[in-house]
């Protein structure tokens, strides 16, 4: 499995705040990577610092061997991000708002339309997509940003708290599209409040807390070491 | 360039909203409707007009008067009676909104060569700019009359001497010298057509600054509070790109919105002046004086006011990354109004060159000034001033767009934020 990212002492800090004090990890291709932690650990730093939206204060990150600093407009290029708290612009209708996206990733409209079949599979929003994304629900927004994120087929997708503000029946649909666009080979970072939804999804956790990561590892291969039952009390006994 | 056009295409169709399109073709409609009333209303003021007479003297003289009346499209509503009180009322109830009494005696009055005295009563019933025409139009015919028994007088009297020049011994020629050209002429007539020719200007420009501005705020505002401007900062496009579609953006639908708005304001205030606005005759010493834009004047200020609108453009992008929604970016307006607004008022009430070293030297810091300077100096031959203008524009922008630039490419784009209490960092 080749590596897709790779973080190595990753530091940010906010004036005298530190909001990551140095975390290394790597994600290899198709894996999904999830980052689990209080709130105020560094999971959104981390990934907004990934999806080249913050600079890092010091260390080094590569996505498929090109340096964060040096390169971000080719990291761009190879991963698509999807904040926690995302909106699409509310006076396009869905499906030219996939099309306002995929023109950007698309070498040809070809491509483009290929994109756009797909992201209308994964968001499954039927006729609704013909409407201003202004009259959907928060439930239908997220879908729509997901079927953005990954219509493309990026190498590495940023998913911050995929599932958030969505009902049990959407979260299940929007973790299991996650789950089989990773068989297809694309890796994930994911950072998310649910432990379930954690030890579902991922392949590999890292438990971060104060801008340091504690511990990683697989989900099985943690709650052994810590002898725990679920991921919450894995987290527990190594915060102590 | 694909990338940019689907960019700029999304940013346009985000400002082109239904109510603004609702909201500019009201207005036109509004200036529009406006102007044709006023159009119509002053049409109606030149028209044939009613006026009340009661003419107590019946002498040739009284009739001379009348006759003059009748000559300046008057329709004379004769009153009866010796009454004056009772020709008011009269002239009250009825839809004449003049009334002239003309004493007995009056004839023999101007015989003797006594102040002979017409009354006359103006009923007030607008306070529209036609009603108080009517009474002016009056005032003129009553001093046409003055003059021609005055002539008439002084021609029986000393028929050895024209009447004008008994009565305007001294008379003054007029010249105006513009630069090193001069024409016979009033300066307060020229610098009247001037002003006419040139009044929208400033109007237009400091509409267009105002809105692209706005726009260009709202438009980074509603990026932060839509949340969509983190996933937008994440698209393999150059951050370059997205400061210019957004600007370019403004820069179109705020000249759209500007032109659409002139056009509507054009006719009211069309409507409103009239022909007063014209100045028949001026042609001839207007071009004596050089006083005319010649290809490259109107290319000057044509650059000039590019400028402007690129520095208000460049500012506008800065101040909305500080804004954190879109009621914020409403009060982030407040320095650029305030910077335009120093000019545009100056532009009415003052000449920059009089004021004192120090406030001259403010003004022209300020980069909206130069596009405002732009029309007088190039009709006054300044063309130096307007270059400099232009160049020093050039470099404010220059320093703008560079701020702006490393803004946009650096995390500030999410961290800046004008904050009047200090909040905790969110992580």
């Amino acid at each position: 499995m080749s590596t897709i990212l790779r973080v190595d002492g990753l530091k940010k800090s906010y004036g005298n705040l530190e909001a990551l004090k140095g975390i290394s990890f790597e994600v290899g291709e198709g894996e999904i990577f999830a980052l689990i932690g209080p709130n105020g650990a560094g999971k959104t730093t981390t990934l907004r610092i990934i999806a080249t939206l913050l600079s890092p204060s010091g260390g080094q990150a590569e996505v498929l061997g090109f340096d964060l600093k040096k390169h971000p407009d080719k990291i761009r290029e190879k991963i698509s991000y999807l904040p926690e708290e995302a909106g699409a612009y509310r006076n396009l209708r869905g499906t030219d708002y996939l099309k306002f996206m995929a023109n950007f990733y698309a070498d040809t409209p070809g491509e483009a339309e290929a994109f756009i079949k797909r992201a209308l599979a994964i968001a499954d929003l039927g006729p609704r997509l013909n409407e201003k994304v202004g009259t959907y629900s928060k439930g239908m927004v997220r879908k729509l940003l997901l079927a953005r994120a990954l219509m493309t087929k990026p190498a590495l997708a940023i998913l911050d708290e995929p599932t958030s503000g969505l009902d049990v029946i959407n979260s299940l649909e929007v973790r299991e599209i996650i789950k089989r666009f990773a068989k297809e080979g694309i890796s994930v970072l994911l950072s998310s409040h649910n432990m379930l939804e954690i030890e579902f999804l991922s392949d590999r956790v890292a438990l971060i807390d104060r801008g340091l990561i504690l511990d990683s590892g697989t989900s099985g291969g943690l709650k052994d070491k810590y002898e725990a039952p679920n991921l919450e009390v894995v987290f527990r006994s190594a915060v102590r | 360039m694909k990338k940019f056009k689907n960019l700029l295409v999304k940013e346009v169709r985000e400002l082109v909203t239904k109510q603004l399109i609702v909201s500019l073709v009201m207005t036109m409609l509004l200036f529009y409707f406006i102007g044709n009333l006023a159009k119509t209303e002053m049409k109606r003021a030149q028209a044939v007009q009613k006026i009340s007479v009661m003419d107590l003297d019946r002498t040739p003289v009284s009739e001379g008067l009348t006759g003059s009346l009748k000559s300046a499209n008057f329709e004379i509503d004769w009153v009866k009676g010796d009454d004056t009180e009772a020709a008011v009322q009269e002239a009250r109830k009825g839809d004449s909104n003049l009334l002239l009494v003309i004493p007995k005696g009056f004839g023999e009055s101007v015989g003797r060569l006594e102040p002979a005295q017409v009354s006359t009563y103006t009923f007030l019933r607008s306070f529209s700019v036609s009603g108080i025409r009517k009474s002016e139009i009056l005032k003129a015919v009553v001093s046409a009359t003055n003059k021609y028994l005055s002539d008439d007088i002084l021609r029986k009297e000393l028929p050895a001497v024209p009447p004008e020049t008994l009565k305007t011994p001294i008379r003054s020629r007029d010249f105006v010298i513009v630069k090193d050209r001069m024409a016979e002429g009033s300066a307060a007539a020229i610098s009247g057509f001037v002003y006419s020719q040139s009044v929208f200007l400033p109007i237009i420009l400091f509409m267009i600054i105002l809105y692209s501005s706005q726009m260009v705020i709202s438009a980074i505002a509603m990026e932060k509070q839509n949340k969509t401007l983190e996933t937008l900062l994440t698209v393999p496009i150059p951050r370059s790109s997205i400061v210019t579609a957004k600007m370019t953006a403004a820069g179109l639908v705020g000249l759209l919105s500007a032109a659409i708005y002139m056009v509507g304001m054009r006719s009211f205030m069309g409507g409103m002046m009239g022909d007063m606005g014209s100045g028949a005759g001026m042609g001839p010493v207007i071009e004596q004086l050089g006083l005319t834009m010649n290809g490259t004047g109107y290319l000057l200020l044509g650059v000039s006011l590019f400028f402007a609108i690129l520095v208000a453009l460049a500012m506008a992008t800065i101040l909305g990354v500080l804004a954190e929604d879109f009621r914020a970016a409403q009060s982030l307006i407040l320095p650029i109004v305030l910077l335009a607004m120093i000019p545009y008022m100056l532009s009415f009430f003052s000449d920059v060159n009089t004021l004192p070293l120090p406030i001259k030297l403010f003004v022209l810091a300020i980069p909206f000034s130069h596009p405002f300077l732009a029309t007088p100096n190039i009709l006054l031959g300044n063309i130096g001033a307007v270059i400099y203008g232009i160049l020093y524009m050039m470099a404010v922008f220059a320093v703008l767009i560079i701020i702006a630039a490393r803004i946009f490419s650096t995390d500030r784009v999410l961290t800046m934020k004008l904050r009047w209490r200090k909040k905790p960092v969110v992580l």
